[in-house]
Formats: structure tokens, sequence, C-alpha cells
């Protein structure tokens, strides 16, 4: 039986460590905008109000585009946590209320691969989106305003 | 002796020989081991190569596809289709009423972009599995149960994101519930009680809405004219038009409150003024919401009464499971004093998908009327979700 326990304790301690791992290795999250926009920082809770709605142009009136990845993304769940505070899907499941009472002002686009909000990002004036840090690091036609670590 | 060192000669060569033989072959063991070892590291390096490089080749389409539908504007031909459905067993034990299984709701709503500035959206509701039959001879309703009707249908105009016009009939726009109230997405299958008492469920007019910020709130307002309660399409009997307007703002840390006011002189010639007030907290996994609403009813005799009402919910979040509870007041009359209505609920939910949700829930009721019963209920229902939301 302590053999039993012991193996118990001994599994459980290598499955934390390896989920420990997992969230550890998990690459930082970029905000990217189009190089032509004017803006060059932004402070999480301004990326709240824009991803939230609150905010609906820049500061120069041209209309923010929303991008989101999609549900089971790991920057997605990074974003989710660090900038909404929930969960994705309960994200999700807020904006799917908007979106069925057509109350949703800009909801998010949702795109299925970081590359894709990356040539988004990259043609359109008005883009936000969000990708792991690695695949913007050298791209001049986009501009990181804010990391996610 | 000559021989014997030729042999001695010989044999040495010949095992010099054969160990060199040996070690060579020795040598090429390993060799030949490393072969198909290297042989597979290489080809998997390469498969590795040729896995990503279609994988950006195929991302690469999949973004140039997206990027020409965008580019070039086009919107889907199709209509958008969504909606919810929910069934539920309700155990009652209220004078008249049997317990059983109830086909609630199915709500399909149908959204066509027609441009990118104009829109149409219709919700169709058929409730409690509407059946009608009619006689073919009188053309007249032979039987019928449940009910269909056209919930909401306007035509949008939103030439900017802050700005939109809606013409039609639309759900009006007051408090909270009144818009956010579909089934999946809230955790009670019962309605708080004051929910289409005081302020009219649907409005047949024009509403115009924006949204602005102001320090740093976000404020949405909606404005609109309306026939009026009890008056959709058709039925509107009488000139006045109801006049109404809701302001939602939304503050810092997921708190939010407005206020909501609707006007109108109704087919009797009655002056009806409902006012209504919200507060909502939406934080993490803690959703508080309360609402209070009170309507002055005046005639032309200058007798009258007011009706309000208010509930308050709160809600939590645990993985895939909400724990609800909510209190309702009610007061339909402001002259009679043993009128009042009460409500207590429980409920508890469970997500099965994020579309798909389970509901338990208790709500026991109180009247002060002495001629009316007091009950209970218990509900196990399922909502579902219908669409690409």
């Amino acid at each position: 039986m302590a053999a039993f326990l012991k193996k118990i304790a001994l599994l459980t301690a290598v499955a934390l460590v390896l989920s420990a791992s997992s969230i550890e290795a998990a690459e930082p999250v970029a905000i990217i905008v189009n190089r032509a926009n004017q803006v060059d920082k932004l402070t999480e809770g301004e990326v709240k109000k824009i991803y939230t709605n609150n905010t609906l142009a820049w500061p120069d009136g041209v209309p923010i585009i929303i991008y989101d990845l999609s549900i089971n993304d790991q920057s997605r769940a990074i974003f989710s946590e660090k900038i909404l505070g929930k969960a994705p899907d309960l994200v999700a499941e807020e904006w799917a209320h908007l979106k069925i009472t057509n109350q949703a002002k800009n909801p998010p686009q949702i795109m299925k691969t970081p590359t894709l909000i990356i040539r988004r990002v990259m043609r359109e004036k008005g883009a936000i989106g969000y990708v792991a840090i690695g695949l913007v690091q050298n791209n001049p036609d986009v501009k990181v305003v804010s990391t996610l670590r | 002796m000559a021989m014997d060192r030729g042999t001695r000669a010989s044999g040495l060569f010949k095992g010099a020989f054969r160990a060199f033989s040996f070690l060579l072959l020795m040598s090429s063991v390993p060799a030949l081991a490393e072969d198909p070892l290297e042989r597979f590291r290489i080809d998997l390096e390469e498969l590795k190569k040729e896995n990503e490089a279609l994988q950006g080749r195929i991302d690469a389409l999949e973004a140039e596809d997206e990027e020409t539908r965008h580019g070039l504007g086009l919107l889907s031909n199709l209509v958008e289709v969504s909606g919810y459905a929910d069934a539920e067993y309700a155990f009652t034990d209220r004078e008249g009423e049997d317990s059983g299984f109830r086909i609630r709701h199915l709500s399909l709503f149908f959204t066509k972009d027609i441009q990118r500035e104009w829109k149409l959206f219709t919700e169709v509701e058929f409730e409690d599995a509407p059946r009608i039959e009619s006689e073919k001879a009188a053309d007249t309703v032979k039987s019928s149960q449940g009910t269909i009707f056209v919930e909401q249908l306007y035509i949008e105009y939103h030439p900017m994101l802050s700005w939109d016009i809606r013409l039609g009939r639309f759900l009006t726009p007051a408090g909270v519930w009144s818009i956010y109230h579909y089934p999946p997405y809230v955790p009670t299958q019962t309605s708080p009680i004051i929910y289409k008492e005081i302020f009219p469920k649907v409005s047949d007019g024009v509403q115009l809405k924006n949204s602005f910020s102001l320090r740093d709130s976000s404020i949405d307002t909606h404005l609109y004219v309306a026939n009026g309660a009890g008056n959709p399409g058709a039925l509107d009997r009488n000139e006045s038009k109801g006049i109404g307007a809701r302001l939602n703002a939304d503050l810092l840390a997921g708190l939010s409150t407005g206020f909501s006011y609707f006007g109108e002189r109704d087919n009797d010639g009655a002056s009806r003024m409902s006012y209504g007030g919200h507060i909502l907290f939406n934080r993490s996994a803690l959703r508080l919401q309360a609402e209070y609403q009170i309507r002055s009813n005046e005639t032309d005799a200058a007798s009258g009464s007011d009706d309000s009402g208010w509930y308050a919910q709160a809600e939590y979040d645990i993985g895939k499971w909400t724990l609800a509870a909510r209190y309702d007041w009610y007061d339909p009359s402001s002259e009679s004093p043993d009128d009042l209505w009460t409500r207590a609920t429980a409920a508890v939910n469970y997500r099965f998908a994020h579309n798909v949700v389970g509901k338990i829930e208790f709500n026991s009721n109180g009247f002060d009327d002495p001629s009316m019963d007091d009950y209970s209920q218990a509900i196990l229902g399922v909502a579902v979700a219908i669409g690409d939301l």
C-alpha cells in the first residue's frame, strides 16, 4: 500500500512539474498593429477597452478592426487571462450573447492561424491582433505595441 | 628448418592477413550500423522541412484566400442563421397546473448583410411547439397550441461602428434583461417578474443607437419612437406615439449602470410613464445584476396608480458550473395594499459544451393577496445555442 501511495505521489509530482514547465514554456504574446498606426504603445487597460468594444476607433479616427485567435489556441488563453481576466470560453460565450442579440458593436474576427492575423494586420491600417512574439520579432510590417509574458 | 621457417612465415603472414581483415571488418561494423540510423535521421529532417514548407504554403494559401475575399469586400451570399432552443420538465404545485414536459422555445435568427452599412435582422419565435389546424371548408382554426410570432424584424443602417439606426420591430431597449435574456446565456428558465410588465417587450418603430467615450467610461445610448405597448404593427389604434430612451455607462472594473424611460398614451387615453434603473457588475467569475422599474399610470379622470418592481441576481462560475440566485419583488398597483408578488429562485447550470447548457432551477412564489395561493416550481431543462456564434 505504501509503495502504491509512493507511486501515486511520484506520478502527481511528475505531472505537476510537466504542467508547470508547459506553462513556463508558453511563448510571450505580442499585441500587434499596422506599422502605419500612429500608436506606439498600448497599456493592458487600453487593449482591454479595445477588445471589449469600449474603444471603437484609433486616435486618428480610423475604425479599429479586432482579430482574435481560435478558442483553443495557447496564445489566446494567455491573452484572455491577462487582458480580459477570464477564460477564453467564457469570453466567447459573452460574444455569442452579444451577437445573437445583435448588440455587438465591433466583434473580433476569429482567425484560424497566427499567420492570418499577421497578414491582416500588415494589410489593414486599423487592425489589431496578437500572436506569439517569435512570429513577429523581425517583421518590419507590423508594430508590437505591448507584450504579455 | 628452412621449410619450417617458410611455413612459419607463411603462417605469420596468414595470421597477419586474418588479423588485418578482422580489424577491417570490425572497423566497418559501426559504419554499417550507423548508416541506416544516419539515413533515417536525414530523412526525418527532410520530412520535417517539407512539412514546415507545406504548412507555410497552406497558411499562405489560406491567408491569400481570406485576403482576396476581404479585399474584394465580398459579403456572404447566404443568409446567416442562428438561434436557440430549450426544452424542460417542470414540477409544480400550483393550483390548476400540472407538472410536465414543455418545449419552451425555438427561436431562429436570420441575418443578412445586404451591404457593408445595411443589414436585415429577423427573429422568428416558435413557443410551446406550435400546431395549428384549420377547417378547410370553413377556413377557421379547429385547434391550436403554442404561438408563432415575429419577435424582431428590422432593417439596420450603420454608417459607423458607433452609430446605427433600426427601423421595424425590435426588443424594447430597457434595462438589462429586456435585451439580454436568451436561455443559453441566462442562468434561469423563468424571467424576472417585472420583465414585460412595466416596459413593453417589443416596440414597432425606429431606434437610434450611439456609443461614445466619456473620460474612461463607454456610454451606449438608445433613443426610439414606437407605436407603444400593446400596439404591434397594424393594431396601432391611436395617433400618439411612445418615446423611449436608454443609457448605459460601462464604468471601470467591470461595473456598468444606467437608466431607461418610456412614455406613451395608450388606446384608452391613459398616460403611462415608465422609468428604470439598472446596475451590473461582471468581473472574472462573478456577475451581479439588479434592476428597478416603476410606471405611473394616469387616466384622463386624474386617477391613477403606479406599478413597480425590482430583482437582484447573483451568478458565480466554477469551471463548467454556474451557481445563481435571484430575488424578485413586484407590486402591480400602488392603490391595492395586498397584491405583492415575491419570488426566490436558485439555479445550477452545467455547460456540456460551450453552446449546450443543462439547468436545474427551483423557485418559490409568495403572494400577499389571500385569494392567491403560494406555489413552487422545480425545472430541469436544456438550452442550446444554434449557429456559428
